[in-house]
């Protein structure tokens, strides 16, 4: 790996022009890091230099300087990321894709949009209330997030119970690769089977195999009619059972959430709003989204009808969009509520079948530890957000065995490791505990193939040992 | 206790665009909802009924589509919605629309009305002192809480105005106009709003007010003023540009004459 010369320096000048080259550390600080805890997150290297360029050909010239001179690049989006993966370890080349936030097209016609990686998801949701009748259903949290690092992150959500992840939104990109190479994958085709599927490769490879710089985002007709359920049941079980008969019933809800009550109080009142639900001990919340009235009140009359008859304690509905909102804010704000004792966040899925047993068994092992676990859940697809809390604000000494345990327990139950926020720098060797050496030497092969020199997003995903 | 709460449907003012052309405001870009203000006074009726038992009557004059506002207020723990709608109160103003609502509840005998302090797409705030006047009732505005509740009378605390906190005492019947101190609206249980739904609500018209409401009351014929046009201001969009320090003067000459081409920098 070689280090970033004065000479290299010049050069990313010339290509993007001196004011969109930061070496002063103090206006560099804020592109080192992403929303992982401080007491995980690994430390940037501040002699990374940080480079913003402003379309595609400014890219490629960036890469093959980085290729010939093999120095890592980090590509930057909106930084909202939970794993890691945008933060430089080496000194690098850290190129924010800030500039690049133009909504180049939306066609109507083929349902698409093509928009510049840096379009945020504010961006797109703004854009989407000029054009009637149409949406973009999927909101993986922060809409402060680029369009670009969702899609290289794969990032999830809410609301991938009923619309799916990224790599389900996305019909065509362009990249460009490792030597500056631009390539573009898949377009606004519908259907396309020429060949391996690239596209999905890079998709949630963290910036490892290729530079996004466009992406056409599919579009879908809007869901006019939402509306947001919160129940509480006396248990975990019977919550989860009642989520599984409402998918099963064929009423698939747009999002289905539970934290522990705890959590919803505790993050209600730090926005300034109140949590109703008191009876009981598990509550969740139901988003409901229906093109049309009429279905939109049938599906929240079985919700009403499954969760009564899995003994439901509390049910309340809102429709008004500002109470609509404030319930996603409850729900969307509980990283921050929870962030000050926590030590170790975690993002592991299961069978969703499984999900209440798996939550059952992982309090058990905290309970060993004479611990307890926030737990934030995406209920409906098994994907499951627990942490390790600090102890008198410290990182407690069993941190590491009780990980081991947890991710043992996951695995039982035909889990992963993360569901949704990625493998990143954070869980690069817990990868490995998970997946087989043959899976990961075909992924050491890919990498290779994109990336011969090694200098995309280093140390990300897997380990690095290409760099020159 | 008899509670009447006044309530009107409005536009979510949040996504509501407006028809700058014309000078009105375009109902179809966004739903009706019950203006944000009668919910502190529907919530505050209901959290009232709670302790002293009685009936909660959510009242709205205005179109038929209305009813969805009504039935809001059931789910929200409304006993009895009645919509007070006809051809011929349209147009009302703030006078003739008081008249109308005076005009129902003069036949009910409520122990209490209350209302929000203004519609957010008014911003009047004067038909709850109108309507209070009408039936010669005494009435307070701004009221921020009940403090006590009894047969012979109510007391509240109108919140800060100019510096004074006032606490009145009001003989029954009486109006009062709620502030967002007065209570925190609750989410209504999932189960009343799905029977609200298919909820028929009472519907009251010139005819079945007569007496107490005539042709002349209500409507343009009613009303002694008229909004001419509604002016919505321009939004005014930002321009930024960079302005490159190259130690010559063509910075300082650059940056002088883009802010002396600003209207108003001549």
């Amino acid at each position: 790996m070689n280090s970033i010369n004065k000479s290299i320096a010049e050069s990313l000048c010339r290509i993007v022009g001196e004011d969109f080259v930061i070496e002063d550390l103090d206006k560099k600080q804020s592109y080192l890091y992403d929303q992982v805890m401080e007491t995980v997150r690994p430390a940037a290297n501040e002699n990374s230099i940080v480079v913003k360029p402003s379309c595609t050909d400014e890219i490629s010239k960036i890469m093959r300087l980085a290729n010939d001179n093999a120095v890592p690049v980090v590509v930057r989006g909106g930084g909202t990321g939970l794993s890691g993966g945008a933060i430089p370890v080496r000194e690098s080349i850290v190129m924010s894709m800030e500039r690049l936030n133009n909504i180049l097209e939306v066609d109507r016609a083929n349902m698409v949009a093509v928009l510049e990686p840096g379009v945020t998801l504010a961006d797109i949701i703004e854009e989407m209330d000029n054009h009637q009748g149409i949406w973009f259903p999927a909101h993986p949290g922060d809409e402060g997030a680029h369009i670009g690092g969702m899609a290289a992150t794969n990032a999830g959500g809410s609301r991938a119970v009923k619309h799916g992840v990224m790599r389900k939104h996305i019909q065509g990109m362009e990249v460009v690769l490792a030597n500056g190479e631009v390539v573009n994958l898949g377009g606004k085709l519908v259907k396309d089977n020429a060949g391996y599927n690239l596209m999905n490769l890079i998709i949630g490879s963290d910036g490892t195999l290729a530079v996004i710089t466009k992406v056409i985002l599919r579009l879908y007709p809007e869901e006019k009619y939402s509306g947001t359920i919160i129940a509480s049941f006396e248990s975990l079980t019977d919550a989860s059972a009642a989520c599984l008969e409402i998918i099963a019933s064929g009423s698939v809800p747009l999002a289905v959430e539970y934290q522990d009550r705890d959590l919803w109080r505790g993050t209600a009142r730090m926005v300034g709003r109140k949590w109703q639900l008191e009876k009981g001990d598990a509550d969740i919340m139901i988003i409901v989204s229906e093109p049309d009235e009429e279905k939109f009140y049938s599906t929240c009359r079985r919700i009403y009808e499954v969760c009564k008859k899995n003994k439901a304690c509390e049910q309340y509905f809102a429709g008004k969009k500002s109470e609509q909102a404030d319930l996603l804010k409850i729900r969307s704000q509980m990283y921050e509520f929870s962030r000050q004792r926590t030590s170790h966040a975690f993002d592991m899925a299961v069978p969703v079948g499984q999900i209440a047993a798996f939550l059952g068994d992982l309090r058990k092992l905290f309970a060993k530890y004479d611990t307890t676990t926030n737990i934030t859940a995406h209920v409906a697809d098994g994907n499951i957000h627990n942490d390790i809390l600090l102890i008198n604000g410290k990182t407690a000494p069993y941190v590491e065995e009780l990980k081991t345990e947890m991710y043992a327990l996951c695995f039982s139950y035909g889990g992963t490791i993360t569901g949704e926020h990625g493998v990143g720098k954070l869980r690069r060797k817990d990868l490995t505990k998970q997946k087989s050496e043959t899976e990961l030497a075909l992924m050491r092969g890919i990498k290779h193939t994109f990336d011969p020199k090694g200098i995309l997003n280093p140390d990300t995903l897997l380990e690095s040992t290409c760099l020159v | 206790m008899n509670i009447i709460v006044l309530i009107k449907e409005v536009p979510d003012m949040e996504r509501v665009r407006f028809d700058r052309a014309r000078g009105v405001i375009d109902r179809i870009s966004s739903e009706g909802e019950i203006n944000p203000l009668d919910l502190w006074a529907l919530q505050s009726a209901v959290d009232i009924k709670n302790r002293h038992g009685g009936c909660v009557t959510a009242m709205s004059m205005g179109p038929e589509r209305s009813i969805a506002s009504l039935r809001d207020a059931f789910a929200r723990g409304a006993d009895n919605c009645i919509l007070l709608s006809d051809r011929r109160f349209a147009g009302s103003d703030t006078y003739a629309t008081s008249r109308v609502l005076a005009g129902a509840i003069s036949r009910m005998n409520p122990d209490l009305i209350i209302c929000g302090e203004k519609t957010v797409d008014g911003d009047t705030a004067q038909v709850g002192a109108e309507v209070a006047e009408l039936l010669d009732i005494p009435h307070s505005y701004y009221v921020e809480s009940i403090d006590s509740m009894e047969d012979s009378g109510v007391v509240v605390t109108v919140s800060d105005i100019c510096g004074s906190k006032q606490q009145r005492r009001m003989k029954l019947p009486a109006l009062i106009a709620v502030n967002r101190s007065i209570a925190y609206p609750l989410l209504p249980a999932l189960e009343r709003k799905l029977e609200s739904i298919s909820l028929n609500v009472q519907k009251m018209g010139i005819s079945e007010l007569s007496g107490v409401v005539g042709e002349n009351d209500a409507g343009l014929n009613g009303s002694p003023t008229k909004v001419s046009k509604i002016v919505i201001p321009d939004i005014v969009k930002r321009k930024g540009k960079i302005f490159q320090n190259d130690g010559s003067d063509n910075f300082i000459n650059a940056f002088k004459t883009a802010v002396q081409r600003r209207p108003g920098h001549e």
